[in-house]
């Protein structure tokens, strides 16, 4: 049963990554704000199915007996809505550096807000409640429960696996690597930049928010400690191994990462008196992962494939190679200093 | 003693620190056109290594001052020559990817080494005096005095000596500066040290005003630092030091009225105003990462 708990957790991870993979891989956005958006999609899928508090020490908004399917739903929307307008502040001025600091504040204060303020979500407390939903219904042994979960989801990884695949190659996808490579070529080609960074961000957000709710079955509690900051840095590591840009090479990158990071320091001598020696090991690790890859091998195992138009012709793909050249070198340009 | 003024008066003693550390986050910006995430870290290693050392040297504050200066110095140099030259002609982006990365790993090498759990120096605070209209401790005076002081130095430092007239050749463009014979390389690794020693002692004396201080002192402090530092404009350590009055000064008179909790969320607030409405007219717009490309 260890290894089912590690692979669903893996799973939804990796689902998590395939959202932000669109916005920084393709769209290249590089957003901290996004481990916020599974954090809402979780607290919304609590606060819609678990009902009222039960008693009068905790408190927390709408506290609905909705199914969990449909506040799954309703949490993904929220969540989009969250980031339509994060997006739409941050990405229609900010680049670089200055957007990610931009959502970094964001999610910052909205963490604390969280945290702080009660009458939300319970504080530091957080929600709890959802456990096991439709077990019953469905008549399963708790490990049968567990199991049934990591089936649905390898089942949802798998169609946002190719969700993310059919987009890839899409005009939209090949549109989002072009206003990435130069913003201002594509712009002159006649491509909407922010909208097509904006579709993207809504796009991955809405991946976030669905994790979000598979995380809440998954724990059946969600709280402040649940997602620091810090924990968006994994998945980027886990991208930057796998490849960025290249959907497969996302996939394998997380389960590499989050499984390998796992039983590495499972096995480690952890000294009884330090309970925080082994996370704090895995972060430190994470942390030289993220500068050896960037210094050593910034495209990952797995190369992006850039999206070829399946109706271009042969006489029509043949000036490609002459331009493309150029078009590498001004992008190189455009990204040193 | 008005509510107001009492808020006032601690406003400025952490706009001091937020001065120093933003001044010091300015200038590795400046010479090396980077963002530094693991800016932060310094001021914890500041307030870890003077922790370790206020045994040793017997609650001498100034002794813990000076060595919390110097292990920011050495920290300064290290993610200096480790990791940013090594960075050198990368994307703004992925060094600022790679710093995060550094921030990363020495949060969590303090926390292997030290734990979780938060300490606190048992430094004497000293006093309440009435000076002028605010109302300040002993240690909070020594904060603003010295804190004045460092500025002040350091104004001196890059207005009247070689060392500084290099510093600002070297940010107004490194190959030039080399071609005109400046050791470049080396100015960029002096200017590192500095910045560092000056985030170490103001780890130090932030950790020491706080009273508590865990791991995670620099984090929460760095973004306080940006957004001071996009008040003032990136790149320029002069108007830095306004930027740190106007946000502390916010923080402080903000959270006295509502609450303390919220006094970060005022900061990212202004933070997130700042980068929409001022981000040309307060970064200096040289870099090849200014807004609005």
């Amino acid at each position: 049963m260890y290894w089912v708990s590690v692979v669903t957790e893996a799973g939804i991870f990796a689902i998590l990554a395939l959202g932000l993979d669109v916005i920084w891989g393709w769209g290249g956005n590089f957003d901290l704000a996004f481990y916020g958006y599974l954090a809402l999609g979780s607290y919304m899928t609590f606060v819609f199915s678990i009902g009222k508090p039960t008693n009068s020490s905790t408190e927390y908004i709408i506290g609905w007996h909705l199914p969990v399917l449909l506040s799954m739903l309703l949490a993904v929307v929220i969540v989009v809505g969250l980031a339509a307008i994060i997006g739409a502040i941050a990405l229609r001025n900010l680049r670089d550096i200055y957007f990610a600091i931009t959502t970094l504040a964001a999610v910052y204060a909205l963490y604390l807000l969280v945290a702080n303020y009660t009458p939300l979500f319970d504080g530091f407390n957080g929600v709890y409640g959802l456990i096991n939903p439709g077990q019953a219904a469905l008549r399963l042994t708790y490990n049968g429960y567990r199991i049934v979960l990591l089936v649905v989801v390898l089942v949802i990884l798998m169609l946002a696996y190719l969700v993310v695949q059919r987009l890839s190659g899409s005009p939209f996808g090949r549109m989002l690597r072009a206003v990435r490579e130069d913003e201002r070529a594509a712009a002159a080609y006649g491509r909407k930049v922010f909208t097509a960074k904006y579709r993207a961000y809504l796009f991955g957000a809405a991946f976030a928010g669905l994790a979000g709710g598979l995380f809440a079955i998954f724990i059946s509690a969600f709280n402040p400690s649940a997602w620091t900051p810090q924990e968006l840095l994994i998945i980027y590591a886990a991208i930057l191994i796998g490849g960025r840009g290249n959907p497969r090479g996302v996939i394998v990158g997380v389960f590499v990462v989050y499984i390998g990071l796992i039983e590495l320091t499972r096995y480690l001598p952890s000294p009884a008196s330090r309970p925080d020696f082994s996370p704090a090991l895995r972060q430190v690790l994470i942390g030289l992962l993220i500068i050896l890859m960037l210094k050593f091998r910034p495209a990952g195992i797995f190369r992006e494939r850039p999206g070829v138009d399946p109706e271009q012709s042969p006489s029509l793909a043949q000036p490609l190679p002459t331009v493309a050249p150029v078009a590498e070198v001004t992008a190189d340009d455009g990204g040193a200093e | 003693m008005s509510t107001f003024l009492v808020s006032v008066g601690v406003g400025l003693a952490t706009a001091a620190i937020l001065a120093l550390s933003a001044v010091a986050f300015t200038l590795e910006y400046a010479v090396s056109r980077v963002a530094n995430f693991a800016h932060g870290e310094f001021l914890t290693i500041g307030a870890y290594v003077a922790y370790s050392g206020q045994t040793i040297f017997h609650q001498n504050v100034a002794a813990a001052a000076l060595l919390a200066a110097v292990a920011g110095m050495l920290a300064g140099l290290l993610l200096n020559v480790s990791l940013i030259e090594r960075f050198r002609g990368r994307s703004a982006i992925t060094v600022f990817i790679a710093t995060l990365g550094a921030a990363l790993i020495v949060e969590n090498v303090l926390t292997m080494i030290y734990g979780a759990a938060n300490r606190s120096y048992s430094f004497v605070q000293g006093g309440e005096h009435h000076v002028g209209p605010f109302l300040w401790t002993t240690s909070e005076i020594e904060v603003i005095i010295s804190a004045l002081a460092v500025a002040g130095l350091l104004y001196l430092l890059l207005q009247n000596t070689r060392f500084g007239k290099a510093i600002r050749a070297v940010s107004q463009d490194r190959t030039l500066a080399q071609v005109s014979g400046i050791p470049a390389r080396r100015i960029v690794m002096q200017t590192w040290a500095l910045a560092g020693a000056v985030s170490g002692f103001a780890g130090f004396v932030l950790a020491d005003t706080i009273g508590t201080f865990g791991p995670t002192l620099g984090f929460s402090f760095l973004l306080l630092t940006i957004t001071a530092t996009v008040a003032g404009g990136i790149g320029r350590p002069y108007a830095t030091l306004g930027g740190a009055l106007i946000v502390g000064m916010v923080i402080q008179i903000a959270g006295t009225y509502t609450s303390s909790a919220y006094q970060l969320v005022y900061a990212f607030g202004l933070l997130v105003l700042l980068m929409l409405f001022r981000p040309n007219g307060v970064f200096v717009g040289r870099s090849a990462t200014a807004v609005r490309a």
